[in-house]
């Protein structure tokens, strides 16, 4: 007998954040906590079909339109790729047929993470891990809700875990300003510590950090505003903690050289990891960055490209999850094709919208932890291709 | 459409046959009896004088999953070493591309030019097998399969500190391998995952893990005997506790009486048969170990042997994997604790032949190679690719079938490792009928593959022919026609088509009530839904390309005439 033909209520999986929560209830109206989430769920089923140049076509017209341009290009950039695993999966089968080069619109920061992986590596942790392990939770430089709004509520604070109690939770943010901090009051009221800093001194708050942690003393009384008493005090709380995690978000370290910082952030783990244990943990994720990049990764055997739009004659952008997102003018002929609620200053040379994974259609993510790969769920009907439809007809058109 | 290999020196040790001459014939992908006179053969291939084998079947290479695409993402200068020339004892072909971490279509490629049709990842975490799924699926040319790994995931650990009766214990495994589409069910370092996240350093088969206070020795019993009374037919894959550490061989002989006489299979066992003898602290225990498998007819071992050159080691063992991250070379690694599930540790390695310590391990894999009398119970892994990439086969073939070679070999490694080893003392070369046995009948025998790895009417048609060679590298580099199920793919060595393997899998019944205690579990603990835990049949076959074959009943008794 198959093992999935439960008749338990079917549970959506949210593509809208790296997290992927895979809980919601999209057959009715979405209660989540999360706006995000909801504003994915509730997006208009607009009508739409492919223009060239802002004129409506049928899809066969703008596939010929979109061989027309290709097929002279000496370089042809597949870029953007906000898309599932189907969708990317295609993309690296047409730009392996057109030599076509790929790059996602999230590479900046997803290089800042994988510039420390090529060079030291790393000790890191998982979501479940930390809701079932973490006694002690450090974010550096970032809130985590402003791209993970429900990490708290699912991961932090949950009704149980196995191995510590909510109570026995410490959560520590440091450095980074105008936080919202109040994801880390503890349901019984216990506050977190916070020590704000400009994001800019993140690197010599971390650098401290990894030395007091080291066991080094350090002659100076405050770093970038920050006591060393404050400081000391944390790294003690750290080489305390059974299972402390620390937690960044490449996206909110936006200033030069940020990998040396996340650096700083992963030898503290590996530190700790000497006497305790201890994990890092790099949260965020959108427009299914891990997932391109992963898969990249396997298919290539390297990933992704470090650069956003690398050098091109002809622009493919795809765009499934983030309509309010612009296009990039390169001045070269481009074709969009994603999210049928983009709206466009410049109307490009072809926009073909196409259905969106894990509302449209189904598909399959990779979560920002790493490690879980989880389906995307069909919720509604809708008469747009998929991206893939979209490039085999390309591909059988070249 | 009947194709007919005439005139072939057939060499299928599941039938018996050592170089028999005999005719083949194939259609509609498998291999039949002679068809009447009056059928039409619509193809004739004259192997006069090839050597005609069934496909190669790697039991254990980490080609997909998590740990090897980290390996991957953090070694970009592998893709580097393609035509990197090695200067030390491993010796070179064109077909050997040192290459550790393969992309997934360059995984399958040289699979199928080295004539090997199926490969095994032998360690794909539950939480994860969605992702080593995706890859294998992305792998052209050969069949996949996997073996899932339990004995560390709080689930299972729960239920025997709760003293859970046996057949709880059946249930969940079972229910493991429907919902992972694996056809085997993995241990590393029992317990040790788990006890390293409460900061315990090392774990001995009978040492507690502190929290959950059970050892390692009630988990090889518990889960061997779950996969004897499912009826699995592979054996429970046992990466034994104190991988890599001197000394460990105790732990291993240990380790072969845990499961009270139920088959155990033990993988790179290399890696776990070390005194710790001499002024290094550090000797073989290959013979203690081949004798103890020579008397424990349970127990069946793949070697793991290692080869010089550059490549990384990536294991679920991340107690051991964190110790070893002293050693990486390039300086650098991933330790990871994963989902209440496991671990991984990804370390680059290079083994370098005048390093005492390589040089000797690199002696103790032939060791237990030549001193293990039955190749029924011995498989030929370097442990892709942690011993070394799984495209130096061939060499490994060498120095198994080649006495000389082996010995010149020997003559370069570091001296003081070669007063350590008794190797050069030993005569043995494999024979063809003994290689194939290891690569192909005695491995789909061990996975319960029923109609691979032989040449028996009825069998699936992957085939492989080489022209008989002297030196034996050259040989089994490159065979002058692959068939993958009836249709040609490799013709001198080189791929003339692409096809898509299947995934092979076992799904033993079970009762289903178990997943009542498994819904809470997630929906308590665990940050994904149960339902999107399980990967469903028509998911597998999404992709338009794969297939699965399920192997609902254990081979029975062996075809073959031992």
């Amino acid at each position: 007998m198959a093992l999935n033909q439960t008749k338990s209520l079917v549970l959506a999986t949210c593509p809208a954040c790296g997290m992927l929560c895979d809980d919601i209830n999209a057959n009715d109206a979405p209660t989540s906590t999360c706006e995000k989430s909801i504003a994915f769920f509730t997006q208009n089923a607009v009508k739409s079909t492919p223009r060239i140049a802002g004129k409506q076509v049928n899809l066969s017209e703008a596939i010929a339109k979109v061989t027309a341009i290709l097929k002279p290009a000496k370089q042809v950039l597949l870029a953007g790729l906000s898309t599932d695993l189907a969708g990317f999966r295609s993309a690296y089968q047409l730009a392996d047929k057109t030599n076509a080069a790929l790059a996602h619109m999230n590479a900046t920061t997803t290089w800042r993470n994988l510039k420390v992986l090529q060079s030291t590596g790393w000790q890191t942790t998982t979501l479940t891990e930390v809701k079932n392990r973490a006694d002690v939770i450090v974010c550096i430089g970032t809130d985590v809700v402003k791209h993970n709004p429900r990490f708290f509520e699912r991961i932090v604070w949950p009704k149980k875990a196995m191995f510590v109690k909510n109570e026995g939770r410490d959560v520590i943010y440091l450095g980074g300003k105008g936080l919202d901090t109040s994801h880390g009051v503890s349901p019984k009221g216990k506050r977190p510590t916070v020590l704000p800093c400009d994001p800019i001194k993140l690197p010599e708050v971390t650098a401290a950090l990894h030395a007091l942690v080291a066991g080094k003393t350090l002659n100076t009384k405050q770093v970038a505003g920050i006591t060393i008493k404050d400081l000391v005090a944390i790294a003690e709380r750290l080489k305390q903690a059974k299972y402390a995690v620390l937690i960044w978000i490449a996206k909110d370290l936006d200033f030069p050289h940020a990998e040396l910082t996340i650096q700083q952030i992963t030898q503290t783990v590996v530190t700790l990891n000497e006497t305790t244990r201890a994990g890092a943990l790099a949260m965020g994720g959108s427009d299914g960055d891990t997932t391109v990049n992963y898969a990249h990764t396997w298919l290539s055997g390297l990933a992704i490209d470090q650069e956003v739009l690398p050098e091109h004659d002809a622009l493919i952008w795809v765009n499934s999850f983030s309509p309010e997102k612009t296009v990039p003018d390169t001045g070269t002929p481009t074709v969009v094709i994603g999210n049928p609620n983009m709206k466009f200053d410049n109307e490009p040379d072809v926009f073909i919208p196409i259905a969106t994974p894990g509302l449209d259609c189904a598909g399959t993510m990779i979560r920002v932890d790493s490690n879980v790969i989880l389906p995307l769920k069909q919720v509604r009907e809708t008469q747009l291709p998929t991206l893939a439809e979209v490039f085999l007809q390309v591909e059988a058109a070249l | 459409m009947i194709t007919l290999l005439k005139n072939g020196k057939v060499y299928d040790p599941a039938h018996g046959k050592n170089g028999v001459k005999q005719d083949i014939y194939i259609r509609d992908g498998h291999i039949i009896a002679k068809p009447s006179k009056t059928e039409r053969i619509h193809e004739t291939i004259d192997l006069k004088d090839k050597v005609v084998m069934a496909g190669a079947i790697d039991m254990h290479s980490h080609i997909g999953g998590g740990k090897v695409n980290i390996a991957r993402m953090m070694l970009p200068e592998y893709q580097e070493t393609l035509n990197y020339s090695e200067p030390e004892a491993h010796i070179c072909t064109p077909n050997c591309s040192h290459n550790a971490t393969p992309s997934t279509t360059d995984a399958g490629m040289r699979y199928i030019e080295m004539g090997y049709t199926a490969a095994f990842e032998p360690a794909i975490l539950p939480i994860n097998a969605r992702q080593a799924h995706l890859e294998m699926g992305d792998t052209p040319m050969i069949d996949k399969g996997g073996y899932a790994m339990l004995g560390n995931d709080d689930y299972f650990l729960r239920l025997l500190a709760g003293k859970a009766n046996q057949k709880t214990i059946n249930d969940y495994v079972a229910w493991t391998l429907h919902a992972t589409q694996t056809i085997g069910i993995k241990v590393v370092n029992p317990g040790g995952i788990s006890a390293f996240k409460f900061n315990q350093r090392r774990l001995d088969l009978d040492e507690n893990n502190t929290y959950y206070q059970v050892n390692p020795r009630q988990i090889l019993k518990s889960l061997s005997r779950a996969v004897h009374d499912l009826g699995i037919a592979k054996p429970l894959h046992v990466h034994c506790n104190n991988l890599g550490a001197a000394g460990n061989f105790q732990t291993t002989l240990d380790t072969m009486g845990a499961s009270d006489g139920i088959a155990m299979h033990l993988t790179h066992i290399q890696f776990h048969s070390y005194g710790k003898e001499g002024d290094k602290k550090f000797s073989s225990a290959a013979a203690e170990i081949s004798e103890a498998i020579n008397n424990n007819k349970h127990i069946t071992a793949d070697v793991g042997q290692i080869l010089f050159g550059q490549t990384v080691t990536a294991s679920g063992d991340n107690m051991m994997q964190h110790l070893n991250a002293n050693h990486a070379n390039p300086k650098k690694s991933v330790i990871m604790d994963i989902e209440c599930d496991g671990g991984c540790g990804v370390v680059p390695f290079k083994y370098r032949d005048e390093n005492y310590v390589n040089a000797l391990q690199w002696a103790i894999g032939l060791e237990i190679f030549l001193s293990v009398e039955d190749p029924w119970r011995v498989f030929l892994t370097t442990d892709h690719p942690n011993g070394a990439p799984f495209t130096s086969y061939p060499h490994l073939i060498r120095l198994l079938m080649d006495k000389s070679f082996r010995d010149e070999a020997f003559s370069r490694l570091n001296l003081d490792a070669q007063a350590m080893s008794n190797l050069t003392a030993i005569d043995r070369e494999y024979s063809l009928y003994e290689i194939a046995t290891m690569t192909r009948a005695g491995a789909s025998k061990l996975i319960g593959l029923n109609d691979r790895g032989h040449l028996g009417t009825g069998a699936g048609a992957d085939i492989t022919i080489y022209s008989e060679q002297a030196d034996k590298e050259a040989m089994f580099s490159k065979p002058d026609y692959v068939f993958k199920d009836g249709e040609l793919v490799v013709k001198n060595g080189e791929v003339v088509k692409v096809v898509w393997g299947k995934t092979h899998t076992t799904k033993p019944d079970y009762d289903h009530g178990v997943e009542k205690g498994l819904r809470d579990y997630f929906n308590q603990y665990h940050t994904v839904q149960l339902d999107n835990f399980k990967i469903s049949d028509d998911e597998m076959a999404a992709d338009g390309r794969n297939s699965i074959v399920t192997h609902t009943k254990p081979c029975a008794k062996p075809p073959i005439n031992r």
